[in-house]
């Protein structure tokens, strides 16, 4: 749903940006990249490698190689917390749980990719029906204090459900914190299921929404983890952007093949 | 006896009055706000096209999203009930209605009489609906009514794996993006939502004949495909396919009317 970039040279990071869209992934790379550069102020010459990852990782123009989100995530994480030993991701229609070992390492993972329950596209959906914009969804609005309980799980019902509320004059607050806190339980739900070893942090544009945080906290007695305050967001380009400066590129092929057979692949909840 | 169904939808409201088993007329139109203005609009058409007063009906039978709220029926049903009955009346081999709506999609077991013996409906997930042909519609950048005949072009149809109706939106999106063949993408849209659909007929079992009721049975490409799954060619229906719930619940008025007649109390027959 959005493009994300990173830049960053032998100091640290130069420049992140942040690109919702509509239409194509490899549109939306190349004008994310523009931003990202413009904002740094550096011509495209200067990079020295690039990578890209996610949903549209494949389909960048002129990338050195494609490496999985959870590839990047994990090297990111390592970097801006030693500590974390789990890791929950939810984007827009990423929805992925995975532990790193001690020694740095991917360990377990647990991935919904049948579904859209749980993952920031439910928000979405649910959020454009009843007209909250992006800014409201992850500030005051979406920490009513009377959630209500939504029963659907597919986001289609989800809106209707979430309508006929509105119309039978319930609070738009209310019927999005519900809708909220359904998202939440579904993410701990996979959480619980791949087993939580501390401490936790949470990456992806949902981690931004403070309420899925907060329930997400006290369902699973944990405080997240700290990531040296980085944009939730912008966490897997980072990570992109770290392998890249490590030579990943070289083989990235083979990378990408160990860690999907790492993956286990979960069916439809 | 002359007996009338009206089946309020989300979209559509529908009616059709029946005199001694023959339909005498039929009418769709647009649903409004309130269901009882749908259900007025609807009757006042039909029945001013057709010369009948209201008065004159002996039996009338509202079903559908708003058939509760129907002051003129003297009885509501589900619609689940009606469809079953109208397809088992308009074709009386049939055995299992497939019937799919916008939100909703149900398999329909019928028995000899017409009666409703059992059913499964999607509950949790769209992915079986017209809503998802509606999102792949529109990321192909074609009316919904178009993917049928579209999908009948494809030479090499594109296999689609994700069965939530917002994945596969997304999904039709990169394949368009990627430049497949439009007619193979919508073709692998309607064999998505098919083997989605056949997820409800195998759970309560298939037996011949079998009718594809609703929305989506005007998706000529999505019933090739179900045929397919199927091995059996479907029904074919001379009335628009989304009148068969309005004409279902006249057809229940009028058995309703013969009960009374034969003065046999309970509800049996109509359940």
């Amino acid at each position: 749903m959005s493009a994300k970039a990173a830049i960053i040279d032998d100091s640290g990071p130069l420049a992140f940006e942040i690109l919702p869209y509509t239409g194509f992934p490899q549109e939306a790379a190349t004008a994310v990249m523009e931003k990202v550069l413009a904002r740094a102020g550096a011509a495209h010459s200067k990079v020295a490698r690039f990578l890209s990852t996610g949903f549209g990782g494949k389909a960048v123009p002129h990338s050195d190689g494609a490496v999985p989100d959870t590839v990047c995530l994990q090297r990111a994480v390592r970097k801006l917390n030693a500590n974390v030993r789990t890791v929950i991701n939810v984007g827009g229609h990423s929805f992925t749980v995975f532990h790193i070992d001690d020694t740095g390492g991917l360990g377990e993972s647990a991935i919904t990719d049948m579904c859209t329950a749980g993952m920031g596209m439910f928000l979405d959906v649910v959020s454009t029906a009843l007209e909250i914009s992006p800014d409201e969804m992850s500030g005051e609005l979406s920490l009513s204090g009377k959630p209500l309980f939504i029963d659907n799980q597919c986001p289609i019902f989800a809106e209707s459900e979430a309508l006929s509320l509105i119309n039978e004059g319930y609070d738009r607050c209310d019927v999005f914190a519900g809708v909220t806190s359904a998202v939440a339980n579904k993410i701990a739900g996979l959480a619980r299921r791949l087993g939580l070893k501390e401490e936790v942090a949470m990456v992806g544009g949902v981690a931004k929404n403070r309420l899925v945080k907060a329930i997400l906290e006290k369902n699973l007695g944990i405080r997240f983890a700290d990531l040296a305050g980085i944009d939730p967001q912008v966490v897997a380009a980072y990570g992109a952007a770290l392998l890249a400066r490590e030579g990943c590129s070289l083989d990235s092929q083979s990378l990408s093949s160990t860690a999907a057979e790492r993956l286990h692949r979960e069916g439809k909840p | 006896m002359l007996t009338a169904g009206c089946d309020i939808g989300a979209l559509t409201t529908k009616a059709a009055v029946i005199r001694d088993g023959v339909i005498l007329g039929c009418e769709v139109v647009r649903s409004r706000a309130k269901a009882l203005q749908s259900a007025t609009d609807v009757m006042d058409k039909l029945l001013g096209g057709l010369g009948i007063q209201y008065g004159h009906i002996d039996y009338c039978i509202s079903t559908g999203y708003g058939r509760n709220l129907v002051p003129f029926a003297q009885r509501n049903m589900s619609e689940i009930s009606c469809h079953a009955r109208g397809a088992h009346w308009l074709a009386p081999s049939v055995r299992t209605v497939i019937d799919g709506g916008g939100q909703d999609c149900k398999a329909i077991r019928v028995d000899g009489q017409g009666k409703l013996s059992d059913f499964r409906m999607n509950t949790k997930c769209a992915a079986g609906t017209g809503k998802a042909l509606e999102l792949m519609a529109r990321s192909l950048g074609v009316e919904v009514s178009e993917l049928g005949p579209l999908s009948l072009q494809a030479k090499e149809p594109v296999i689609m794996n994700k069965p939530c109706c917002i994945l596969m939106q997304i999904e039709v999106k990169r394949l368009v993006f990627e430049g497949r063949d439009r007619a193979d993408i919508a073709a692998g849209a309607n064999d998505m939502v098919a083997r989605e659909i056949m997820h409800l007929v195998r759970d309560i079992g298939q037996e011949n004949d079998i009718a594809v009721t609703g929305g989506v049975a005007k998706n000529v490409g999505l019933v090739r495909c179900l045929e397919k799954y199927l091995g059996v060619a479907s029904v074919r229906f001379s009335v628009d396919t989304q009148l068969i719930g309005a004409i279902g619940a006249a057809v229940l008025a009028a058995d309703r009317c013969w009960e009374a007649v034969a003065d046999r109390s309970g509800d049996g027959a109509t359940r």
